[in-house]
């Protein structure tokens, strides 16, 4: 079976990439791009680990085929943020020391982020549901609220 | 060992709460674990498992699949010769013979130009399978009779008790010859139990039962393998601990140990789950065939049928107590399902149960048993959970029994410092009391009748608490700190850092240096180059391996000071290091900055000896950590349903040497615990089949079905470790079971036995009680 | 996963066309968040899959004529969940909309694919039951319309032919005085599958019931109504007692199966609290 031709913009940038039918868009930012940030932790849709925007929205990116994702815009960890230009949602989580093994982390800051976008002011309950669809095994998810809300409200207070 | 360095001002060092110097890097995705490796000529596996919990195997024809284009290996028992019956470990059992064991074993390997195509290789895999009787439940398998599970003559493994480094002095008892799915028996006892059950005035006997639990860790098992032209083999592995992943490896494929190097990569977690090698002798053994590196990356239904889970555990208890409170007796059994192979921490249970508190008789049992499923391996304290939860639950019901104070009832009976455990050997320094005596001052514990008399309509309120522990581990270990040529500090171990372990290690080399802890750094460095070291597990790499790196820093600061007296023409006794500079004690601008030491020590014809400071020290005095927790819960008592108000963890730690990694510690061992306390359970079908292999069914806790984890920390100093540190990652998967049920009982009056406490066993037992 | 031929077309017709010239071995995908699992599992293995995302007209959200709304098979949850006049119409529906997996479950599972794959627990059934909503079905011969009762014919079945295609739902709107919830039971609040799921709609006219609709999820192969149960409603006020009594009935098309995810037992005591809560709910919202 031939390959066939993807065209969208990958952080910000278009993107051309030869991929399989059946890869999907996780497979193919990993193996395809180099884009290795999102995780693979389940593929099923479960633990969030995979999670990247699309045009904006949070999807778990290994149940969307990769040509699923023609035309469209996709944001992964990597273009949220570089060391040294860090997103505000990826300083405050180093501050505060979220990440501990760290595998779950780019999929719960972009979770995180797109909550950020729709919804400036979360509350203590609309973070923890916003961020649900991403699993942490080792924090026990304290010290990211802590950090969401942080980021949240250093917003707001910008803005005022 | 806890002598503070003396220094002119406090350096950074211990004490700090200072984030990982890896955030950065795992915010942005940049940190590289194994599946993130793709080297060129890279090829995938995967494993073909049996479907079956228990068949022989009659034939299986590989020659479509070998056919298949793209497809660069195809690998049964009979292509390695390596393989021997009677495999001891899960390790040495690379694909099955003729026989498997449980459901989910490897049968057949494929290694392939693409995922896609090694899929489509198995499906063309033929295994005729003679299905066989299973022994799916632990009870069931006991008995004579029940359909055995090890070839005959396997032996019980219990190196997995001695990586814990948990219990020594218990006795093992020869098992009944008929029962052969019994793999290891012991028994604990002291004075005339069936005496006190006569003389107590209230006996309650129960039975506790904690299903199957995965570790859980986010990223799977993953390897990558690699031969030079030599036979050299490299592994890139997520491991908790690369010498033992190389000593297994080498001794499965029969290689001497020099010929293979593990490079730990970051590790995704793996909480007692990636301590024992599984996935990479078979991936090595298809790097072997193809010539090729080979990564292997197992899927999460994989981890979850084939994986390492913690054993199923049930424990009999029968307790008398006086009616003045006095603790007469305990007697129970405690059975470990320890899956197709041996290698549970069967001691840990009977230690806990007979030792914890202060018995004055008690006869226990313990018994390994194999069934038809996965092997067990260790998960954070093993089976440490489970038997706080029945002993805990116990107090709990006695001190209710009797109507005295639940704290002031644990309090009076638990065993102190010196005490003798059940095994004869005394209870070390901790802080058991402390933590417990912490708890019951918090204002959520004072204030528990009010928040039972708050329910509102329709709702149930209640508050609970626990108290466990766990002995700390020990093994020998190893370090070496640098000076370099700038001045700076670098420290090397083979630790694996999968706890925030790295950062405190650095604190400690500065402040037994005396030297800010940003200009120290830290590597772990691979199987050749790093010092020799032990697993990360056990709650030992700060109470080992914070040892050695103190002492070599120690050893590199007197290395310093000595070459400074030469220089300075002063003796070592004036000398004081600070602010990167060595001086003269009192002659502030009589000095050599460490810079200039560390280039004497690294200049062409220079005849000062570089600074290297090197400790590789062993152990024997272990250091017993506890932990207490609470949990103020509310109950919809239609659905079941549990909302957790609030949730504090108060552990003892010994000294904080990172407060920040420390309360991540318990904040994330707290929500496992609380998941097998509410929703955790692997569950089988009666043929040993998992019935739940994803993480939509293997409900782990999500950030909505939680509060905040507050977090106390208490320091009492242990004798041994660093600056007084305990170990610190264990305890907190401990207390949680016991908690909730306890403050499941306070809202509805219902004591519930069975984990997970889900919302149809609450739900139910409050319709069926009312 | 297995390899595939990826077909990609951009209209209904397109997809009709490719649906004709291929056979069973092709699987239509339209979020994936229960094909690719199951392809990745295994349990299927189709040789053609049949890419929906390219078809606008199935995301779209309009009215129907008079009829109500039309609402694409594509459309998300998320989309029902956010929805303005899906909120304001048939709250029950974004209220199961809300509830499938979690925000990046929710952005790609669509309705389409909630009712075609057909698991007894999906969330979006039940409210579109109590709503009297109709599928529009396209094939080679023409498009035809099913009531939503009629849709499911077994576990993971429903009168689709392969050569067929979901292309929409007309939902019709509520009369005036309407209230509708939908509840479930999971044993963790996010990323769970419905133990059991009621919901039901209520329309009231001077304080007496005209129109009662109760729909369970995850307690018989398919979605079922309980037909009885609303008729004990229809023609009175709504009282506890007889909030209790329809809670009761609700009980008699339960035909629970025990599995990890729930007993019997449980499933039946769920369908009472979880009937007799949404009617409350119901009520108080057509009363609203
Ligand atoms: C983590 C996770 C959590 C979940 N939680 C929930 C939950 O809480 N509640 C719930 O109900 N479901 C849940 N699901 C299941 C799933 O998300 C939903 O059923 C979803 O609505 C399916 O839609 P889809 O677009 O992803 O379907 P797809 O996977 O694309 O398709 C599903 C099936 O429908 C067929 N199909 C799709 N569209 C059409 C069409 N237009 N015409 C004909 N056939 C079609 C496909 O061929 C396929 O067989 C969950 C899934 C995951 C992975
Ligand atoms: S890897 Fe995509 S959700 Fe787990
Ligand atoms: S930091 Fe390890 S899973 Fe979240």
């Amino acid at each position: 079976m031939a390959k066939l031709v993807l065209n969208c913009t990958v952080n910000g940038e278009p993107a051309e990439v030869l991929v399989q039918p059946w890869d999907t868009l996780l497979d193919a930012l990993r193996e395809r791009m180099g884009l290795t940030g999102p995780k693979e932790g389940c593929g099923t849709g479960d633990c969030g680990a995979c999670t990247v925007h699309l045009d904006g929205k949070p999807i778990a990116s290994c149940l969307l085929l990769a040509m699923q994702a023609r035309g469209h815009v996709v944001l992964t960890i990597e273009g949220l943020g570089r060391p040294g230009a860090l997103h505000p949602l990826q300083d405050a989580f180093v501050r505060h020391g979220v990440p501990q093994c760290g595998f779950c982390i780019p999929g719960v800051l972009m979770a995180a982020a797109a909550l950020l976008t729709e919804n400036p002011h979360p509350t203590e309950e609309e973070i923890r549901y916003g961020i649900a669809g991403s699993l942490c095994r080792c924090t026990g998810y304290t010290k990211m609220l802590a950090a969401i809300t942080e980021t949240a409200g250093a917003a707001a207070g910008r803005r005022s | 060992m806890s002598t503070v360095m003396k220094t002119t001002r406090d350096v950074k060092g211990i004490g700090l709460s200072i984030p990982r110097p890896d955030g950065p890097e795992k915010v942005t995705g940049q940190v590289q674990y194994v599946a993130d490796l793709s080297p060129r000529g890279l090829l995938h596996a995967k494993l073909l498992r049996s479907p079956h919990a228990h068949a022989r195997i009659l034939r299986i024809d590989v020659s479509r699949a070998r056919a298949l284009p793209g497809v660069r290996a195809v690998l049964t028992a009979a292509d390695i010769p390596e393989l021997k019956r009677k495999a001891p470990t899960r390790a040495h059992a690379v694909l099955a013979i003729d026989r498997v064991v449980f459901a989910g074993q490897p049968v057949a390997a494929v290694a392939a130009d693409e995922p896609a195509i090694a899929e489509e290789a198995l499906d063309l895999i033929d295994v005729q399978y003679e299905v066989l009787p299973v022994s799916a439940d632990p009870l069931e398998a006991m008995k004579p009779g029940a359909p055995p599970v090890a070839d005959a003559g396997t032996e019980a493994d219990t190196s997995e008790a001695q990586a814990h480094g948990s219990v020594a002095g218990v006795t093992t008892e020869a098992k009944p010859a008929k029962a052969v799915n019994i793999s290891q028996q012991a028994r604990i006892q002291r004075g005339d139990v069936a005496k006190g059950f006569a003389e107590s005035d209230v006996v309650i006997e129960k039975t506790y039962r904690v299903p199957m639990v995965h570790q859980g860790y986010l990223e799977p098992h993953a390897v990558l393998a690699q031969w030079d032209t030599t036979g050299f083999l490299t592994l890139w592995s997520s491991t908790q601990g690369s010498f033992n992943t190389r000593s297994e490896v080498a001794d499965v494929l029969e290689l001497s140990e020099n010929r293979i190097k593990v490079i730990p990569m970051e590790c995704g977690g793996g909480f007692g789950g990636k301590i024992r090698a599984l996935c990479e002798p078979i991936t090595a053994i298809l790097a072997r065939a193809t010539g090729r590196p080979v990564r292997y990356v197992m899927t999460r239904r994989e981890e979850l049928e084939a994986g390492m889970p913690a054993p199923q555990v049930i424990i009999r208890l029968k307790t008398g107590v006086k009616r003045d409170g006095t603790l007469m007796a305990i007697e129970g059994e405690a059975v470990l399902e320890s899956g197709a192979f041996s290698g549970a921490v069967l001691a840990v249970s009977g230690v806990f149960l007979a030792s914890l508190y202060l018995w004055p008789s008690f006869d226990v049992k313990g018994f390994e048993v194999l069934t038809h499923k996965p092997s067990i391996a260790a998960y954070r304290a093993p089976v440490a959970p489970q038997t706080i939860f029945a002993i805990d639950s116990q107090m709990e019901q006695l001190a209710k029994a009797i109507g005295v104070d639940p704290v002031e009832f644990r309090l009076r009976h638990l065993q102190r410092e010196g005490d003798k455990m059940a095994n004869g050997q005394p209870w070390l320094s901790n802080g058991g009391a402390e933590v417990l005596t912490r708890l019951a001052e918090h204002p959520l514990w004072k204030k528990r009748a009010e928040w039972k008399a708050s329910s509102p309509k329709g709702r149930l309120r209640g508050t609970g608490l626990s108290l466990g522990g766990w002995l700390g581990g020990l093994q020998p270990t190893g370090a070496t700190v640098r000076l370099n040529p700038d001045g700076s500090v670098q420290v090397l171990t083979g630790q694996v850092d999968i706890a925030g372990t790295n950062i405190a290690l650095a604190q400690i080399a500065a402040t037994a240096y005396g030297i800010d802890v940003d200009k120290v750094r830290i590597t772990t460095g691979d199987t050749d180059v790093a010092p020799m070291t032990g697993l990360s597990a056990g709650s030992k790499t700060i109470y080992t391996v914070g040892v050695a790196v103190m002492e070599a820093a120690k050893d590199a600061r007197n290395q310093t000071l000595e070459i400074a007296a030469k220089e300075l023409e002063a003796s070592v006794h004036d000398l004081e290091i600070d602010n990167e500079k060595v001086v003269v004690r009192g002659v502030p601008d009589k000095g050599i900055t460490l810079a200039q030491i560390g280039k004497k020590g690294n200049l062409y014809m220079s005849k000062v000896q570089p600074v290297l400071g090197v400790s590789h020290p062993a152990f024997s005095q272990q250091a017993p950590a506890f932990c207490a927790q609470l949990a103020k819960i509310e109950i919809d008592p239609e659905t079941g349903e549990v909302t957790l108000h609030d949730f504090v963890v108060v552990q003892d730690v010994g000294k904080a040497i990172n407060p920040l990694a420390i309360e991540g510690q318990m904040q994330g061992g707290a929500v496992q615990s609380l998941g097998m306390a509410l929703t955790e359970a692997l569950v089988y079908d009666d043929k040993a089949r998992l019935t739940n292999p994803s993480l939509l069914d293997y409900r782990k806790l999500t950030s909505a079905d939680l509060p905040n984890i507050e977090t106390i920390i208490v320091e009492k100093p242990s004798p041994h470790g660093p600056f007084g540190a305990r170990g610190v990652g264990e305890p907190p998967i401990v207390p949680a079971p016991a908690a909730i049920a306890n403050a499941i009982e306070d809202a509805t009056g219902v004591r519930l036995t069975e984990l997970p406490l889900t919302s149809e066993r609450i739900a139910l037992a409050i319709a069926s009680a009312t | 996963m297995r390899r595939f031929e990826l077909i990609l077309p951009e209209s209904v017709d397109d997809c009709v066309r490719a649906l004709a010239q291929r056979g069973p071995e092709t699987k239509l995908l339209a979020g994936g968040t229960d094909l690719l699992p199951q392809l990745k599992n295994g349990l299927l293995k189709p040789a053609r899959v049949i890419d929906l995302s390219g078809v606008a007209r199935l995301r779209a959200i309009e009215p129907a004529d008079g009829q109500g709304l039309r609402i694409g098979s594509a459309v998300t949850a998320r989309t029902l969940e956010l929805d303005n006049i899906v909120r304001a119409r048939y709250l029950s529906l974004a209220e199961s909309g809300a509830l499938v997996g979690s925000v990046q479950v929710r952005n790609l599972a669509t309705l389409g694919g909630n009712l075609c794959n057909a698991a007894p627990s999906a969330d979006m059934a039940p409210p579109l039951l109590a709503l009297d909503a109709e599928a529009v079905i396209t094939g080679p011969k023409g498009e035809r319309r099913v009531p939503i009762a009629a849709f499911f014919t077994g576990v993971r079945h429903t009168v689709l032919a392969p050569d067929e295609l979901l292309v929409e739902l007309v939902v019709p709107t509520p009369a005036p005085h309407s209230g509708g919830n939908y509840l479930r039971h999971t044993p963790r609040r996010e990323l769970d599958i419905a133990v059991v799921g009621v919901a039901s709609q209520l329309t009231l006219a001077n304080g007496v019931c005209t129109k009662a609709r109760i729909a369970l999820a995850a307690v018989a192969p398919v979605p079922v109504r309980a037909t009885a149960a609303e008729q004990s409603l229809e023609g009175q006020p709504v009282t506890p007692d007889r909030i209790a009594r329809a809670a009761d009935l609700a009980l008699e098309v339960a035909r629970p199966i025990s599995d990890q995810r729930g007993s019997a037992e449980f499933r039946r005591h769920l369908v009472r609290v979880l009937t007799r809560r949404t009617l409350i709910t119901a009520l108080a919202r057509a009363s609203a």
